[in-house]
């Protein structure tokens, strides 16, 4: 029993399930669902569709490129049963797909990390521009000034009492 | 007055769907790079007179949509590695001209 990936969202599609369209040149697409179908008939490119798993990893929304990937593959020769060799593959497949998991959340996880940074400027440069809304422009100079006249008037004072 | 049966309840719904049968299917546009291949597209383009296909099969036109087929077309390959089977590779671009005009000739010498 092979389970197929859909040739439009790249899930996989179990048995049971979805259709299966064979064209008239032989090739063989499999479907895992009729939204997948109908997006095929509609000659929708599934590298533009926004959902699509080929769309994420085409506009680098997804981990793409990486080595835990190239484990997974279609290998076409049967392999003589041998107990160790399963269970030292069945241990290594849950431990790929623990590595592989991780790294793909870290790298939606640093992706994000961008627009925070973009925030907080965009934040700050608001500030900037709008803080005339809060704070008048002169107001920090007129109350330097108060001070200055307050200082001047109290050496006076201080300057009367001496020549007394 | 009996009761009527309720007929032609998807009478409206046709054009879409008569659109998307398989009996009207189109090229796709992978089929057509196949076609566009030197080798491939050298016989589709010099076919016998055939009374029978539209033009005499004399017009046979390659391809219409090339902006749509300047990047390699979408395989079921590539929806095994969005899905993890291997890196993601990206698609290439193709070169796509527009196809040489031979009906011209032809057509000069007939009036």
């Amino acid at each position: 029993m092979r389970l197929e990936k859909c040739y439009f969202c790249s899930s996989t599609v179990y048995p049971g399930h979805g259709i299966q369209f064979v064209r008239n040149d032989c090739k063989v697409f499999n479907f895992c669902r009729s939204k997948c179908h109908k997006a095929f008939k509609k000659k929708r490119n599934p590298r533009k569709t926004r959902w699509t798993k080929a769309f994420r990893k085409a506009a680098g929304k997804e981990l793409a490129v990486d080595p835990a990937f190239e484990f997974e593959k279609r290998r076409n020769e049967p392999v003589k049963y041998n107990r160790e060799l399963w269970q030292t593959t069945v241990k290594a497949m849950k431990r790929i797909e623990e590595i592989r998991i991780k790294r793909q959340n870290q790298f939606i996880l640093n992706r994000l990390k961008k627009g925070k940074e973009l925030r907080k400027q965009s934040d700050v440069t608001e500030v900037e521009k709008n803080i005339h809304l809060i704070q008048a422009p002169t107001a920090k100079s007129r109350k330097l000034e108060k001070k200055m006249v307050q200082v001047i008037q109290e050496e006076d004072v201080d300057m009367a009492e001496e020549d007394l | 007055m009996g009761r009527y049966a309720r007929k032609k309840q998807h009478k409206g719904d046709k054009p879409l769907k008569e659109k998307y049968r398989t009996k009207r299917k189109t090229k796709d546009l992978d089929q057509i790079h196949e076609d566009m291949k030197p080798k491939n597209a050298e016989k589709l383009l010099d076919q016998n007179v055939d009374f029978d296909k539209p033009g005499a099969a004399q017009y046979y036109c390659l391809h219409c949509a090339i902006k749509a087929l300047s990047i390699e077309p979408y395989t079921q390959e590539e929806a095994d590695r969005a899905a993890g089977i291997g890196s993601y590779v990206a698609p290439k671009k193709v070169k796509v001209e527009t196809q040489p005009d031979k009906g011209e000739t032809d057509m000069q010498q007939d009036t």
